[in-house]
């Protein structure tokens, strides 16, 4: 049943973002100790967008795809214990759009997925939280919420 | 890396952005038009179909249960616009194909100054041999095979680079197409051609298929290309068209109707308890349903590795259609009815349980390498936390998310 696709449309991905890609963003596929690349995983950096308290963080996120993408959403990691109310304390991003069930269509693009995960930084999302932490924080103490993700920001500095 | 340059070499042609697959993000091949308008691969469309339940665009989510027949016109149109892409994509299809034993349905040269005949329609042997099994022959020699098939589409293509108005013309008016809908069938009329009477379904004038579901929607990509192209002669249409508007609006009502008429629309939804009488993964040869629910009819003659199925219904009218996938069906062959017995319920049930498992236990592995790798405190297993997860996962978390995207509906938190 494996009929390949996940693949061929995983190296169109990766030739449309060298094309073009919006600015500040990474992404790209694994590359092992020996040099071989492994398409099925990308390794990736979202920044936080200026403007908001999440500005001069580029967080590291990793994509896994499974062999049945682009039917079904790859699965998107920040860091484990990544401080934000809609992410699992094992670092899975919870979106509508990676959701097989409800938002995601096989037409959604990295580049989407990204932009839309950029987003979700600084408006989660109170009505489907994912951790205790950043969720109550956002809820009951906006102001020490705001100090965690200035601090979680400083934690990850632009890439050399 | 190497492999990512070589391809850049082949794609010299730059694709349009319309006619790119919003699943493989390639050229279109073989292009399958949905009701809602918008174009796939075949085999994009029929990979990403949902086996049990009904299936939904990969690009707008719009429900749909009849796997589309392949559009010919649009098929012979990309073969002009884009002939060394194109053929590049026919040669990579053709090797996967080869790969899992199962073809998709082969067009022959000549049908292509016809666009949407449905002479051409039928199953074309392959290259005039006479053996049944198309598979033998393509395994024997697939390299001269596929170089003669290849060699010859090409050497007709030169004469006939430029795409004219004949191309694409609409099978009842006859004249360019405006406004263009393709019917499941895969043939292509005007939008003002259509005309369903009261009360009945939508049915093609070419084939008499019966379009499932409601009306279509335009299929605006090639609606684009025909103004891009023939902008005179597609501002001449128009403008007859406006004409007899009046007489349109009249009509409107009545076709719309008949979207409450659900033919073939009773494919089990995720709160269904039904769904015992559905065949899993198995889909109708004839009018594309996937899967089939109630009485299933499987040829026995048919020797191809997917095998030949019928809907009741498809059955009971005595379909004269070609299978989906280059089966030699011809009518003189006899079908057996495929009961769903307990056992069978169980293995399909068990077959979906070993899927999720799969799933499962490679997330299990990545997980298991994450923690490794950022020399992760935690002192607890993966499983644990990792089933933990799932089970949160599916709840359904929605997250609204302000997306840039032009046509994303349905991008956004239902909750």
């Amino acid at each position: 049943m494996s009929g390949g696709i996940a693949r061929g449309r995983l190296a169109e991905e990766r030739k449309s973002w060298r094309k073009n890609h919006p600015h500040g963003f990474v992404a790209k596929p694994e590359t092992g100790p020996d040099g071989s690349v492994n398409m099925m995983v990308w390794q990736c950096i979202v920044p936080g967008k200026p403007g908001t308290d999440w500005e001069d963080g580029y967080f590291p996120l990793t994509i896994n795809f499974s062999e049945d993408y682009p039917s079904k959403p790859p699965k998107c990691r920040f860091p484990q214990g990544f401080f934000h109310p809609n992410v699992y304390p094992s670092g899975t991003v919870c979106l509508s759009i990676l959701n097989e069930d409800s938002g995601w269509r096989p037409a959604i693009t990295v580049k989407q997925i990204l932009v839309g995960i950029q987003d979700l930084l600084d408006q989660p999302n109170p009505a489907d939280p994912a951790q205790t932490e950043g969720y109550q924080l956002f809820i009951q103490e906006p102001t020490e919420y705001k100090k965690r993700v200035r601090q979680q920001a400083k934690q990850y500095p632009p890439p050399v | 890396m190497e492999d990512l340059t070589l391809h850049d070499g082949i794609a010299s042609e730059e694709i349009s952005e319309p006619f790119q697959c919003c699943v493989c993000l390639d050229l279109l091949y073989k292009p399958v038009v949905l009701s809602c308008g918008h174009i796939s691969c075949f085999w994009c469309v029929h990979k990403s179909m949902d086996l049990l339940r009904e299936s939904h665009c990969p690009l707008c989510r719009h429900p749909y249960s009849h796997f589309p027949v392949i559009c010919q016109m649009l098929h012979f149109l990309l073969l002009k616009l884009y002939p060394v892409a194109y053929n590049r994509r026919e040669n990579q299809i053709l090797e996967e194909e080869i790969e899992t034993g199962i073809y998709s349905p082969q067009f022959n040269a000549q049908a292509s100054n016809h666009s949407g005949d449905p002479a051409s329609l039928s199953t074309v042997d392959f290259e005039s041999t006479t053996s049944s099994d198309p598979s033998s022959i393509r395994k024997g020699e697939p390299c001269a095979d596929m170089e003669l098939s290849n060699c010859d589409s090409q050497c007709q293509e030169k004469k006939y680079l430029q795409v004219s108005v004949a191309d694409v013309l609409c099978l009842a008016c006859n004249q360019l197409l405006f406004r263009p809908i393709v019917l499941n069938c895969g043939h292509v009329y005007c939008e003002s051609c259509i005309i369903v009477p009261a009360g009945e379904m939508l049915k093609c004038q070419v084939c008499q298929t019966l379009h499932p579901r409601g009306f279509p929607k335009v299929c605006l990509a090639l609606d684009h290309l025909l103004e891009e192209r023939f902008l005179k002669e597609y501002m001449l249409r128009r403008d007859a068209l406006q004409l007899k508007q009046v007489d349109l609006k009249h009509e409107r009502p009545t076709i719309y109707s008949i979207e409450s008429g659900k033919q073939g629309d009773n494919l089990p939804r995720s709160s269904d308890r039904r769904s015992k009488n559905v065949h899993v993964g198995v889909g109708c040869d004839s009018c594309g349903i996937l899967p089939i629910v109630g009485d299933r009819y499987r040829c026995k003659d048919c020797v191809e590795k997917i095998g030949f199925d019928l809907c009741g219904d498809c059955y009971n009218t005595q379909s004269k259609l070609p299978g989906r996938f280059n089966q030699q069906h011809t009518p003189d062959h006899k079908f057996d009815i495929v009961k769903l017995s307990k056992t069978h319920i169980l293995h399909n049930m068990l077959r979906l349980v070993a899927v999720r498992l799969e799933d499962n236990s490679t997330a299990i592995l990545v997980d298991a390498d994450a923690s490794e790798d950022s020399g992760s405190e935690s002192p607890s297993p993966a499983l644990p936390s990792d089933s933990q997860e799932n089970a949160e996962s599916s709840s359904a978390p929605t997250v609204a998310s302000a997306d840039g995207g032009e046509d994303q509906t349905g991008f956004h938190s239902t909750t």
